[in-house]
């Protein structure tokens, strides 16, 4: 067994860095066992969700073309983007808040570079063998054997991301569809780019770049050090407890030796997927996957020594100092996160489901009509967001003696549908004592009362 | 440039430019998106018909386009400039 820095080898090619790659090898545990079912969950629901179905259609769709978003029985519209900065602004308090407890969580469990990067390792091994034949096999010269084997990884990383490039466009334009034109090869020139740079970039961050990713591209990495503090759960080896690190007889006795309980078998650096050693403390490299964690227990286990080596804690734990994982920082972040959590669920269960645009004409002011009357021209855009067909009564108030003309009297719209009506509001100028005012359009759904929205349009009027 | 800053990989020089502009990117399409429809800008300026999945695309490569620019003059600005045109 060689140096740390033995146990990472020479990358044959330095196309995008001069890097060394690593081959973490693989790692049996709790944590592992964690990351393994996070990785089952996320990536299930992920190629899953665009095939399922809710009320003849599907479920989860982001209908860019026709700027409609659905989500089970919920429709959202351009006009809803609110709950969509909301969400943001939730899932970065989540992050602040998880990051503060137990530090990179979610580079270790969820982040789909992980969790990608998980699923071509495990192909990578089923193809190519443990570390050390991956190893072997690129050192080895071009023979038939190699060729063979790299090129089934490649054909294996291909087609899986295919697949995530075709999932990853299902969510933008149905899926049945998109399948459909994809076997009959008449697919549209932008979904099939989209297919084609999603699938690329799932391959070339997952199979290539790695944990070059973490390390250059994820700003998260950057400042993670300002959610953290002394007792934020971090991964780290006892120093106190390891040093002087060493190798010895399982029969030997440390203490005699002058050791530590590290063994030395820089097990922790051959599985770390970014390639450092824990036993150098903390290091912005490190995702927080507690590989080192499930290797380094295994051995301890086997030495019959405590376990616990490397281990999930605090900075001050391990410097002895009394460590506390409800903070008041902690308190902070929860209470606003279930706060805005909880905003946005109520707003979204009073939303309602219509909307009412005004748009006044801007060729003329106002107009008189035969009568005498002074007269405004609207163009109303009523939007049905509700998942039925609803037909409409509009009112004009706001002013005494208004009174509304509209071109359609049948105001019907089927659910999703926009429709648009010309409208005139004419006033007889006794009463109107200003230049300009503020009306009310009333617009109530005739079978449900409650589902009504009011909008203000200005009326101008002649200069006394 | 600092000797340090000289010696950062290629990947991070790369990434440094392409990868934050393309997050800039896709947030400015978003934004833009939300407020306009790309079927309607075509309409009134009078370009033509295009699909909205085609709008959607090309304005986020417009938007790339712009922002790594930005990301990759910025780069370029910082370099010193107090050897240029003396004799060495």
């Amino acid at each position: 067994m060689g140096t740390p820095s033995d146990q990472i080898e020479n990358s044959s090619s330095d196309f995008y860095a001069k890097h060394k790659k690593v081959y973490p090898r693989e790692v049996h545990g709790l944590f592992a066992s964690l990351r393994f079912s996070g990785v089952l969950t996320l990536l299930g629901l992920y190629y899953f969700i665009p095939w399922m179905r809710w009320d003849g259609h599907q479920a989860v769709l982001f209908d860019l073309p026709a700027r409609k978003f659905y989500i089970f029985s919920l429709t959202f519209w351009p006009q809803d983007f609110i709950y969509l900065a909301a969400l943001l602004i939730i899932a970065a308090f989540a992050l602040f808040f998880f990051t503060a407890l137990a530090g990179r969580l979610w580079c270790g469990y969820a982040c789909p570079q992980t969790v990608w990067t998980e699923v071509f390792l495990w192909m990578e091994r089923w193809v190519e063998g443990d570390r050390n034949k991956q190893i072997k096999l690129d050192k080895s010269p071009w023979a038939k054997n190699k060729l063979i084997l790299k090129s089934t990884k490649h054909t294996l990383w291909l087609l899986f991301s295919a697949w995530t490039g075709f999932t990853f466009v299902g969510y933008f334009t149905p899926i049945l569809e998109l399948g459909a034109s994809l076997l009959q090869f008449t697919l549209g020139p932008w979904e099939t780019f989209w297919i084609i740079f999603y699938g690329f970039a799932t391959y070339g961050n997952a199979g290539w770049m790695r944990e070059q990713v973490c390390i250059y591209m994820c700003p998260y990495a950057r400042f993670q050090s300002a959610m953290f503090d002394k007792n934020t759960l971090i991964i780290s080896y006892d120093d106190d407890r390891g040093e002087p690190r060493g190798s010895r007889k399982k029969s030997a006795d440390p203490k005699e030796l002058g050791l530590g309980d590290c063994v030395d078998c820089t097990l922790c650096v051959q599985v770390c997927p970014t390639g450092i050693d824990i036993r150098d403390g903390l290091q912005y490299q490190c995702i927080g996957c507690a590989a080192c964690v499930d290797v380094c227990n295994e051995v301890m286990g086997k030495m019959k020594y405590a376990k616990g080596l490397v281990r999930y804690t605090t900075e001050n734990a391990i410097h002895g100092i009394p460590s506390r994982i409800l903070r008041p920082r902690m308190f902070v972040y929860m209470s606003l996160l279930i706060f805005l959590s909880a905003a946005l669920v109520y707003s979204m269960l009073i939303r309602l489901p219509l909307e009412l645009d005004i748009i006044r004409d801007r060729n003329a002011l106002y107009r008189e009509t035969n009568e005498g009357l002074i007269e405004n021209i609207y163009t109303l855009r009523i939007i049905n967001m509700d998942e039925q067909a609803h037909r409409y009564t509009l009112t004009a108030g706001g002013i005494e003696g208004v009174k509304l003309i509209l071109a359609k009297k049948d105001l019907y719209a089927k659910s999703g549908e926009v429709i648009t009506i010309p409208a005139r509001i004419q006033i007889d100028p006794a009463y109107l004592k200003k230049i300009g005012y503020d009306i009310e359009f009333i617009l109530t759904a005739t079978d449900n009362s409650e589902l009504q929205v009011i909008e203000k349009g200005r009326f101008i009027g002649p200069l006394k | 440039m600092s000797a340090a800053e000289q010696d950062i990989p290629n990947v991070q020089k790369i990434a440094a430019v392409l990868w934050p502009s393309f997050l800039t990117a896709g947030v400015a399409t978003i934004l833009f998106f939300t407020a306009f429809d790309p079927q309607l800008i075509m309409a009134v300026s009078g370009y033509g018909e295009i699909s909205r999945m085609a709008g959607y695309s090309i304005g986020f490569f417009i938007f790339w386009l712009l922002t790594s620019s930005s990301c990759a003059l910025t780069c370029y600005f910082r370099k010193p400039c107090d050897d240029i045109g003396k004799k060495s």
